[in-house]
């Protein structure tokens, strides 16, 4: 297996006539934490969607573990090992907590509607596993307890952290998260930076887009700067709080 | 949870079974018979609307399409009943199918209105190709159905053949709710983008779901037009497409036993609603009015809120 996991090739999205994705090439290495900070506007988002699918790229190819990924849907992007988290919490309100995460091994698993309808051996086989798996992935992100409410009753912080678990779920290879500290209190954004440590632990790789920078500096491996779709720099957290394009375009240069 | 769930079926079943000691008036076996095929039709509703999330204005002609396939196949080509009802669970598979792959592509409104002009073309071809359909007066004399020497002729019968199927149905699709399969359904109602993104292929559900509900319609379609062995284009009208989907809703959207709320409502209301002779459009419409206002969930709402109240009341004395 190579060291790289993710590799982006001269990607270029556009949106009518604006640029959100300007020919951008990165790599991403395995089992590392990598942020994409930049600021508003810059791409971050776009590129966290065109590399899970959700949007097509215009030009370039993404690789995924050295198979070209851009192009696929989606669901498909899923099942070769690569999971996200939204950017508005995207959770599924008419389920329970521990319904969510089910869903999150629908791709680990294979019961069709006539085997479910039938309840044939390969639906009972799979059940108890989902169920269990659910529990344990609940469990890692601290939503145990809370497991049979109603997913959307449950505050901003807790959604969070339930979209983090559905993703787990899924055994992803790489996880994307998008903004997952917005709307947490400073408590919950440690807690949440111990919890991504513990994902990298298990051998998954992270990105993470996001604007508190306590947090980014504090568990990044590497940093990526984007600015109007194109990278504008790259490094370890101490090289990019002291390069000067970086501060530049967050604090205005001086003329 | 799960074994509540089979004991609950099973006490269903079993009150079923008992009703016709209960209940001997042929009058009101037949609203129950209708009762049973219209609660058929709105669970495949449900599954599509209700768990799915994907509206369809055009479930009354799935219904028709199974009705008139059996009506014709029986009538006119002499088939048995079971040849006829296999007949029209492929053809409506195969029209839900051309039908289901470009429009479940819309969402919403959209996807509401496609469903509606399809369910509108359908009705006028039922009207137009005379020669096949009988055209507005439709067409009778459709033979009942047929075991061996067993000959489901009477309400009581019929009854218990109706329920028989819909105990079955009901059985699958709850199995199937409670599945794999069922959650990524809802998950595509709750977030179809975040299903999406767990691996859900939610397009290709959507259109096999579509596809689900309209069998069961096309089951129920069969069922009515051997009990009523007549059947013309009203039958399965825009109207009717709309009944069902306030079955659905009167019944509680995403609830299995709402099913049978709704459609037990719907059809034993008018009937009640008789004396009110030309005014009961007008009161009809006011009840639904106020289930839909004071209980948004459906009737299985109420009921599980009346239950929680009663509990509660309880434990308090």
């Amino acid at each position: 297996m190579s060291d790289i996991i993710l590799e982006s090739l001269n990607i270029r999205k556009g949106f009518g006539g604006v640029v959100a994705l300007d020919n951008l090439t990165f790599l991403i290495a395995r089992n590392t934490i990598t942020a994409i900070i930049g600021p508003n506007g810059a791409g971050k988002t776009t590129l966290l969607n065109v590399v899970s699918g959700m949007h097509a790229p215009d030009r370039g190819t993404i690789f995924l573990n050295q198979k070209t990924i851009s192009g696929l849907k989606p669901h498909e992007i899923t099942r070769c090992g690569l999971a996200r988290t939204f950017q508005t919490a995207q959770i599924f309100g008419n389920m329970t907590v521990l319904e969510n995460v089910m869903v999150g091994r629908h791709v680990r698993t294979r019961s069709g509607i006539i085997s479910s309808a039938l309840r044939l051996p390969r639906m009972r086989r799979e059940e108890p596993v989902t169920r269990e798996k659910a529990r344990f992935y609940l469990e890692m992100v601290g939503l145990k307890d809370i497991a049979d409410k109603p997913a959307a009753s449950i505050p901003i912080g807790s959604q969070r952290l339930l979209e983090i678990a559905r993703a787990l779920a899924t055994e992803p290879e790489i996880l994307l998260l998008d903004e997952p500290a917005a709307g947490l209190n400073t408590q919950e954004t440690r807690q949440l930076g111990t919890l991504i440590r513990t994902i990298k632990e298990l051998g998954i790789t992270v990105v993470i887009v996001e604007h508190d920078m306590e947090l980014v500096m504090d568990i990044s491996d590497e940093i990526i700067v984007l600015n109007y779709g194109k990278r504008i720099a790259e490094g370890k957290p101490v090289e990019i709080q002291t390069n000067q394009e970086v501060i530049d375009v967050y604090l205005g240069k001086e003329e | 949870m799960k074994l509540n769930r089979h004991i609950s079926t099973l006490i269903f079943a079993a009150v079923l079974l008992l009703l016709p000691l209960f209940i001997k008036n042929p009058y009101y076996l037949s609203i129950l018979v209708f009762i049973g095929i219209y609660s058929i039709t709105t669970m495949g509703l449900n599954l599509l609307m209700g768990y799915t999330g994907q509206i369809s204005l055009g479930h009354g002609a799935f219904f028709g399409i199974g009705a008139y396939t059996s009506g014709i196949l029986t009538v006119y080509y002499h088939l048995p009943s079971s040849v006829a009802f296999v007949a029209a669970l492929i053809l409506t598979a195969i029209v839900a199918y051309l039908i289901g792959v470009p429009s479940l592509r819309l969402k919403g409104h959209y996807l509401a209105m496609a469903t509606l002009a399809f369910g509108e073309i359908v009705n006028i071809f039922l009207n137009a190709a005379v020669d096949l359909t009988g055209g507005p007066s439709g067409f009778g004399e459709i033979p009942r159905i047929q075991f061996g020497s067993l000959i489901l002729d009477s309400e009581l019968k019929y009854f218990y053949f109706v329920w028989v199927v819909f105990i079955i149905i009901f059985i699958l699709i709850n199995n199937l709710i409670n599945s794999r399969v069922g959650r990524a359904l809802r998950s595509i109602h709750g977030s179809e983008l975040a299903a999406t993104a767990m691996g859900v292929n939610a397009a290709q559900l959507k259109v096999q779901v579509f596809i689900l509900s309209a069998l069961v319609a096309s089951v129920s379609g069969s069922l009515y037009v051997h009990f009523v062995t007549f059947i013309s284009p009203t039958t399965c009208n825009i109207m009717f497409s709309i009944l069902l989907v306030m079955m659905v809703v009167v019944g509680g959207m995403a609830n299995i036993w709402g099913c049978i709320l709704g459609a037990a409502l719907l059809t034993i209301l008018p009937e009640y609603l008789r004396v009110f002779e030309d005014y009961d459009v007008i009161v009809y419409g006011f009840i639904l009015l106020l289930i839909i206002m004071f209980l948004p969930g459906g009737l299985s709402q109420g009921f599980a809120m009346a239950y929680s109240t009663i509990r509660r009341g309880r434990s308090k004395a």
